[in-house]
């Protein structure tokens, strides 16, 4: 926390301290430069951390520029003025909310698509503002905005604009430290695996997006009694890639990089443009050359300096989770002729399987059995064709991950799915906190230290997570799927479903994770699918066995009933075809 | 009033067959290998110079055809080679890398031939006149070579060796390294001749638009949403984005304006790309 | 044990880090048949496409008549007389069986399939259609026979008779004998052990990413078999 206000404030000073130094020409320039840096700064919030790439920001800037461009002709010299700064902008970042929420909602990593409408979006709203000459002054622009009232001259301008910029790059700063930081960095990084630990992943993005544009919008305001001229050109999708190169070439990644990318190439543009032609392809050549190796931007020049950072210390003082509520009894889960279909092939013909009183069941079955896809049609990953899925005695209809995951159900996939661009402790974070954390919380930065006996369990038996600020990509498989387990049990599920929850261990890892079931089994009121192989961990670990064959049910008892059974036998060595 | 409409269909078609020209291109590098080429429309760009330096050198006009597309296509190979390998082909990654080399293009294209608006001539004057209303002639040439060059591909891509080997790699590219297909190097070609296809086009509409820097950037809106509209990678979504896309234009453009017209389009893009974003005749 | 035809030395890889296959080595002579057996998650297909270059191994080598060909790109490992028929969409099903055929020959006639098709005239009534919209057993009888047709000196097949019906099951292996008579190798992954008895010179057994055993096929017996394969 001392870093931060130290950083933010030193930030502060520095932005204040240039006009003595520079002079007032320099003043006007560079609170352009600020404005635009203000709108990189969003673009790299919701770009280098949440992983959206939003290639129509201008639009959200004009916008803003031209509602307090009215504001400022219609209240011209009465205080009223300033309030159009935060309508401006609050009220930009709450269309970009919901029109984000709503394109998001449902759709996993939907690729391109988002960016593209933007796109879109900003290239339609050029045409507007050029068109709609009534309010926007059509292609000419309106012009001859006053300034904001009380403010004499450029400089006070633009002292106004440097503390906004400051204050914003502080906010930003405290906000990428802050749960919602860590949470939009694992949104980006693997929105499977956040949906499945029951967080609405579309709110979370949608926020991010909010945000970026909610600066984007103040930006705007900024812009007209700073340019004293708002034209369509704002909205135009030029403008709106020039953000995106600035975030990209000052390190999108970083709070500062876009700022400074804008200040830079905006400065030197404005100096070199003429003077060199060759200047932009400069420009467009580094750009590229960002995008192929340099993916820190600027920045990267600068990383030495990060020690400086705000870095969290590892030894925080840990306090207790607030609890879960407890429900005594577990999931039972049923599926009653359930049918699933891709394309030309059937995957489920007509399964029909229910759990009984057994706490562990393994099922098993050959190569295309179902057996992944019975988990996948169960948290909604695969559509329902027909047949139906009754969790706890209530009809599932329209499964989707995070609600079946909010019912009490973790996942443990075949393939070990954590984040791997975060820390160790920021992956287990993320699991604590699902399904805890209340409202305002995801800005307190007390809910790093929260701890639960569980997690403390597994730190004692798994001694590589108290490892803590290792980044999840450097562990071995056999250490991602331990963290992915612990991950799965800490969110205390009343269901826990795990695909092959030993492929790739060795036999000592896979002793100790067989160990951590059964006590977790005892611990919690869990009921266990497990999908295996390896025969030794189903006797070890089933209460009851189920086979699946080509989409079906084919026989279930316990281990030493289904091995016995010849149907079993005959379908294992392919002779029944 | 027939006679309107003859015209008004005609002009249907041509903008259908000639957005399909301009979309060619792209269709190939992104309906077939996933790369988003942003800086389809400067490859356009650049075949339309092409054709005014041929031009006025004095040369035939055909000639310009060849030249655009060499020119092009040595583009093509050093983009695929410095961007488009290197990042693995991959659709977000290439789509700002395109983007930073649309910027490169426009101003390379800048500082060689200035800002300034170029002309190219029409090179087939005059107009044939059909059911009693005269159409200019170049028109009808743009359509007939279009349909020609479309059709020819098509069948082409059905039947080609080449082509049933760009249509394996395009399916199963794992498999198609199995059989013995240097999908690298398909790749590879498949990607210059999408760039090649660009600057033809490039030449083909240079005589009836200004010819200047940011020519392109009106090319690559639509085709990138014909294409979203469509569907990618296959030669019905071709037809079909470009229909709809080209004749709404058309359609629009005349019974209320060009502005509406756009917005339209870019309208119904942004339903596509929400609800349906692999288009109407994906690649299965 | 060097001087195999097709040698797979101590190779170890798998999936981004996950290390799925350990320190596995076959042998293949010429005019040999291995065939790789194991339950379901074991290894054998990510050792197959280890060997045929289409993942990186983490470590060890593999080499074709004493070429090291490890991590070399598959196109250019069928040049060298290295097939590979995949387990899962063996088959291109955009295009149709004709197509599918004769993508890499310079003549569109079919005529040297003309042995194939007689001992599978369902893929010869089917030459026009497209291949997905075949079976699962007669896409498995289609990749076999371009496999095959290719006449390459190592063949590795997973799984070929995944689907396929019985009386097929026999003709595959009468080809894979004959193509063997020729002085052709295969390394086949297979779970029906009618297919193993009738090919095999060779039984080689993986679980848990290693091989448990590894024997001429007439000195295994059919309850070690099982007792490794069974649940």
């Amino acid at each position: 926390m001392a870093y931060f206000l130290v950083r933010s404030i030193l930030i502060l000073a520095f932005l204040i301290l240039i006009p003595p130094l520079l002079g007032e020409f320099w003043a006007y320039q560079l609170g352009l430069y600020f404005i635009y840096g203000l709108a990189a700064l969003g673009v790299g919030l919701t770009w280098g951390q949440a992983g959206i790439l939003p290639l129509g920001q201008g639009m959200f800037v004009a916008i803003a520029a031209y509602l307090t461009a009215h504001g400022l002709l219609a209240f011209g010299s009465s205080p009223i003025a300033y309030l159009a700064l935060p309508a401006a902008s609050v009220l930009v970042a709450v269309l970009a909310f919901a029109f984000a929420a709503l394109v998001f909602r449902g759709r996993f990593e939907q690729g391109p698509s988002f960016s593209l409408i933007t796109l879109a979006l900003t290239l339609a709203a050029f045409q507007v503002a050029n068109g709609w000459s009534s309010v926007t002054g059509g292609f000419n622009g309106l012009r001859n905005i006053p300034g904001l009232p009380g403010l004499d001259g450029f400089l006070d301008l633009y002292y106004l604009i440097a503390i906004l910029l400051g204050l914003s790059i502080a906010a930003v700063d405290y906000l990428l430290h802050a749960p919602i930081g860590v949470l939009w960095r694992a949104a980006a990084d693997n929105e499977r695996r956040l949906a499945f630990l029951g967080y609405d992943v579309a709110v979370i993005k949608a926020a991010a997006f909010a945000t970026a544009s909610g600066l984007a919008g103040l930006a705007g305001a900024l812009y007209a009694p700073q340019q004293n001229l708002v034209t369509p050109d704002l909205a135009g999708f030029a403008f709106s890639g020039d953000l995106v190169i600035f975030a990209a070439v000052g390190g999108r990644a970083t709070v500062l990089g876009p700022v400074i990318g804008a200040i830079v190439v905006g400065v030197l543009s404005a100096e070199l443009r003429d003077r060199f032609p060759w200047w932009e392809i400069g420009i467009a050549l580094f750009f590229i050359v960002v995008v192929l190796r340099l993916p820190g931007g600027l920045m990267t020049l600068f990383a030495p300096l990060r020690r400086f950072s705000f870095a969290r210390t590892a030894t925080r003082a840990r306090s207790a989770a607030p609890g879960k509520p407890r429900i005594a009894t577990s999931l039972s889960v049923a599926f009653e002729d359930v049918r699933v279909r891709v394309g030309d092939v059937t995957i489920l013909d007509g399964l029909s399987v229910r759990t009984g009183e057994e706490a562990v069941l393994c099922v098993i079955g050959p190569n295309g059995a179902g057996k992944t896809s019975t988990l996948n049609v169960m948290t909604g990953m695969l559509p329902r064709r027909g047949g139906r899925i009754v969790i706890d005695g209530a009809d599932v209809l329209r499964p989707q991950p995070a609600i079946v995951a909010n019912r009490g159900v973790a996942r443990k996939f075949q393939t070990p799915s954590v984040f791997p661009k975060l820390t160790i402790d920021e992956n287990l974070s993320v699991a604590l906190w699902a399904g805890r954390w209340r409202g305002l919380d995801v800005l307190r930065l007390g809910l790093f230290a929260w701890t639960s006996p569980l997690l403390e369990e597994m730190r004692r038996r798994f001694q590589f997570l108290n490892a803590g600020t290792r980044p999840a990509s450097a562990l071995s498989h056999g250490e991602r799927q331990i963290l992915e387990l612990t991950m799965a049990l800490i969110t205390e599920p009343r269901m826990l479903l795990l695909d092959e929850p030993c492929a790739g261990l060795s036999h000592e890892e896979t002793a100790a994770v067989i160990d951590a079931i059964q006590w977790a089994r005892g611990e919690l009121n869990l009921r266990i699918i497990i999908i295996e192989h390896d025969m030794e961990l189903v006797r070890r670990l089933a209460d009851r066995v189920v086979v699946l064959h080509q989409g079906r049910f084919l026989a279930d008892g316990s281990v030493e009933e289904v091995q016995r059974n010849p149907e079993v036998r005959a379908v294992y060595i392919g002779g029944s075809r | 009033m027939e006679a309107l409409l003859f015209t008004q269909g005609l002009n249907v078609i041509y903008e259908a067959l000639i957005l399909a020209i301009l979309v060619l291109g792209l269709a190939v590098v992104m309906g077939l290998l996933n790369v988003l080429n942003i800086a389809h429309g400067e490859f356009i760009m650049i075949g339309a110079y092409a054709a005014y330096v041929v031009q006025r050198a004095g040369l035939p006009y055909l000639l310009a055809i060849p030249a655009a597309a060499l020119v092009c296509g040595a583009i093509g190979l050093v983009v695929e080679r410095c961007l488009i390998r290197p990042l693995h082909y991959e659709p977000f990654e290439t789509l700002l890398a395109t983007w930073g080399l649309g910027l490169l293009l426009r101003k390379c294209v800048e500082l060689a031939f200035g800002r300034g608006y170029r002309s190219v001539e029409i090179p087939i004057r005059g107009s044939l006149s059909l059911f009693g209303e005269s159409y200019p002639a170049y028109r009808l040439a743009l359509m007939a070579v279009a349909a020609l060059v479309l059709a020819s591909l098509f069948i082409w891509y059905r039947r080609a060796p080449t082509g049933a080997r760009i249509r394996a790699m395009v399916g199963n590219p794992v498999l198609a390294e199995a059989v013995g297909i240097r999908t690298r190097e398909l790749a590879r070609n498949t990607f210059i001749t999408g760039t090649a296809f660009a600057g033809v086009a490039g030449v083909m509409v240079a005589p009836l638009t200004p010819v200047e820097p940011f020519m392109g950037l009106t090319f690559i809106v639509n085709s990138f949403f014909a294409l979203v509209v469509g569907g990618m990678g296959t030669v019905a979504g071709l037809f079909a984005g470009a229909t709809i896309i080209g004749g709404l234009q058309s359609v629009l453009s005349a019974a209320v304006s060009p502005t509406s017209a756009y917005i339209a389009m870019l309208l119904i893009s942004i339903l596509f790309l929400w609800q349906r974003p692999r288009g109407l005749f994906p690649r299965p | 044990m060097t001087g195999g035809y097709f040698e797979i030395q101590n190779v170890s890889g798998g999936y981004g880090s996950g290390r799925v296959v350990r320190e596995v080595s076959i042998s293949i002579g010429r005019g040999e048949v291995v065939c790789l057996l194991g339950r379901n998650g074991v290894g054998k297909s990510t050792l197959a496409k280890l060997a045929c270059g289409f993942l990186r191994p983490m470590s060890g080598a593999v080499r074709l008549a004493g070429v090291e060909i490890t991590g070399k790109r598959p196109s250019e490992n069928l040049t060298r007389g290295l097939t590979y028929c995949p387990q899962e969409r063996v088959v291109f099903d955009d295009l149709t069986v004709a197509e599918n055929l004769s993508l890499m020959r310079t003549n569109r006639r079919l005529d040297e399939f003309e042995p194939y098709f007689r001992v599978f005239p369902r893929l010869s009534e089917r030459r026009g259609q497209h291949a997905g919209t075949l079976s699962g057993g007669e896409k498995k009888l289609l990749s076999f026979v371009r496999g095959l047709s290719e006449r390459s000196d190592i063949n590795v097949i997973d799984e070929p008779t995944e689907g396929v019906q019985f009386e097929n099951v026999l003709h595959m292996a009468d080809l894979i004998l004959s193509h063997k008579k020729a002085g052709a190798s295969f390394l086949v992954v297979e779970q029906n052990l009618a297919f193993v008895d009738r090919v095999a010179d060779r039984i080689v057994i993986m679980d848990h990413g290693e091989i448990v055993l590894s024997a001429a096929a007439s000195e295994v017996d059919r309850q070690d078999i099982l007792a490794h394969l069974t649940v």
